[in-house]
């Protein structure tokens, strides 16, 4: 039988006991990304609550920024990553444009953003992303993505802190998700509006991120439009 | 011609007081001892035909490679030294691909032509700021391509200067051969009929007489993008080009800078 030998004792060669120390680069500011796209159209809606915790920075930021004619970025997550990335992306759209004397179309831009996402793969930006625009074909697209760059073209996504709680209603009122006897359309412009407005004011009603006010774009081939709708405050 | 230049010719970045680079100029100059190849652009594609100097029967001729593919959209014929040739399309072809990496669409053809000019210009005495070429590539290429403004053709310099055109010559021949080019073009050629017009502009400034073996022939179209005529594909070519005398080219009379120095062929 092994027996254990008590590790003898020397005062001058002992450290003291490791430290651990903690680093937290990121902070949670919250907000939703909504976006929904059409034949000829695409909307993109985000809720204007920059928050931390149970404390409100403003109740009018928008997390939407226009980076062409064409092509808008939505960010929710980490609000200094997102200022970082979006200038970052700006020079970027501005830096291809004097370099190939054209503007990045959105599925170059969507391109892009995936690998200046993966660049930072091992320390990313804190951003939940959501690119939508309109395609070579004057489509509507919407291009969501994880903070390490994989990124998926959809029709229809919710992102953010109210992402998980708006996804399964935007499959059932867009996708018409395990519906019989449904037509396979899009859905007009209205309509995709309407339910925008609606899902922001669900999502104010069970997430504390989300809330205050929406501000939407809506981009068709003759620009980007800005609308905007109010949500609850508490 | 050159009064000044045992000064102002070492230096490759150093101008002379007419405000001319010689190294520069002389890089052109190693051009025109390259062997001749024409591009032609057509609204149906580009064409690119160059002669392959064979200078020893026991030589094999398919190991030399003057049009190669960029990309799949782009490919580009070259004149001058070979050797140099490589890094340039080398560059070439990473910048496409990296292009593509990032945004997932094909490079256009300026912006290719852009990007190589951005190396065709990194030359320099010191090597101290990471710019190890000491002297200007001495090499012209002619760049064939479709984007999404359709097919076109550059052409670059070893100054690095680039110009789209419609129909251009580089090499030996060029003088003779844009001659006959400035003739020959017009807008709506077909892109078969700028296939035979560049081979027989070809035989006409050719010493060697024109044959499968020794010349190469690609085409960049919207439907097959880069193709590169297999021997058959050329002498099918070769059967429209007419016969020397009955040209009308040949009415372009053959001038002094035509013939070549023999001796300057073998090493280029």
């Amino acid at each position: 039988m092994a027996s254990v030998v008590p590790r003898p004792h020397y005062p001058d060669y002992s450290t003291a006991a490791p430290v651990n120390h903690h680093f937290s680069p990121y902070a949670d500011n919250g907000g939703s990304i909504v976006a929904i796209a059409g034949d000829d159209y695409v909307v993109i809606g985000g809720d204007t609550r920059l928050s931390t915790g149970f404390q409100i920075y403003t109740r009018q930021q928008s997390k939407l920024f226009s980076l062409s004619k064409t092509t808008v970025l939505g960010c929710a997550g980490c609000w200094c990553d997102t200022l970082t990335l979006t200038r970052l992306l700006s020079a970027r759209m501005q830096m291809y444009e004097q370099e190939h004397n054209k503007v990045m179309s959105t599925p170059a831009a969507a391109q892009m953003l995936s690998t200046v996402l993966y660049y930072k793969r091992f320390f990313p930006y804190y951003i939940s992303n959501m690119l939508v625009g309109l395609d070579n074909d004057g489509k509507g697209c919407v291009y969501s993505y994880d903070p390490i760059g994989h990124c998926e073209r959809s029709n229809y996504r919710a992102g953010g802190s109210a992402g998980a709680l708006l996804q399964p209603l935007l499959d059932n009122q867009v996708g018409m998700k395990n519906m019989q006897n449904i037509k396979d359309e899009s859905i007009p412009l209205e309509r995709a509006l309407a339910i925008i407005k609606d899902v922001f004011v669900s999502a104010a009603e069970r997430d504390i991120y989300t809330g205050d006010g929406i501000h939407i774009n809506i981009i068709t081939k003759d620009g980007i439009k800005s609308d905007s709708f109010p949500l609850r405050k508490d | 011609m050159f009064l000044t230049r045992s000064e102002y010719d070492r230096g490759v970045n150093t101008f002379s007081p007419e405000g001319r680079l010689f190294q520069v100029e002389y890089a052109i100059e190693a051009i025109k001892l390259g062997s001749t190849a024409i591009g032609i652009c057509t609204s149906e594609g580009v064409v690119l035909a160059v002669e392959k100097r064979i200078t020893s029967n026991l030589m094999e001729p398919t190991t030399i490679e003057k049009i190669v593919e960029v990309d799949k959209h782009i490919g580009c014929v070259v004149s001058g030294l070979m050797a140099d040739s490589r890094t340039m399309v080398d560059r070439a072809r990473v910048e496409c691909q990296n292009h593509w990496f990032v945004y997932n669409e094909r490079m256009s053809v300026e912006s290719c032509a852009q990007a190589v000019s951005n190396l065709a210009i990194q030359f320099g005495d010191s090597d101290d700021d990471g710019a190890a070429m000491s002297r200007p590539f001495g090499v012209a290429i002619l760049f064939a391509g479709i984007d999404e403004k359709g097919p076109q053709l550059y052409h670059m310099d070893p100054s690095g200067t680039f110009v789209e055109f419609e129909a251009k010559a580089i090499g030996s021949g060029s003088e003779g051969a844009q001659q006959s080019l400035q003739e020959m073009y017009h807008r709506s050629m077909t892109l078969s009929e700028a296939i035979t017009a560049a081979l027989t502009i070809l035989k006409q400034v050719m010493e060697e007489k024109l044959s499968s073996t020794n010349v190469e022939v690609m085409t960049m179209t919207p439907k097959d993008l880069f193709h590169m005529f297999s021997k058959e594909q050329v002498e099918e070519a070769l059967k429209l080009v007419a016969p020397l005398e009955q040209s009308r080219g040949d009415a372009v009379n053959r001038s002094e800078s035509d013939h070549r120095v023999i001796q300057t062929k073998s090493s280029h």
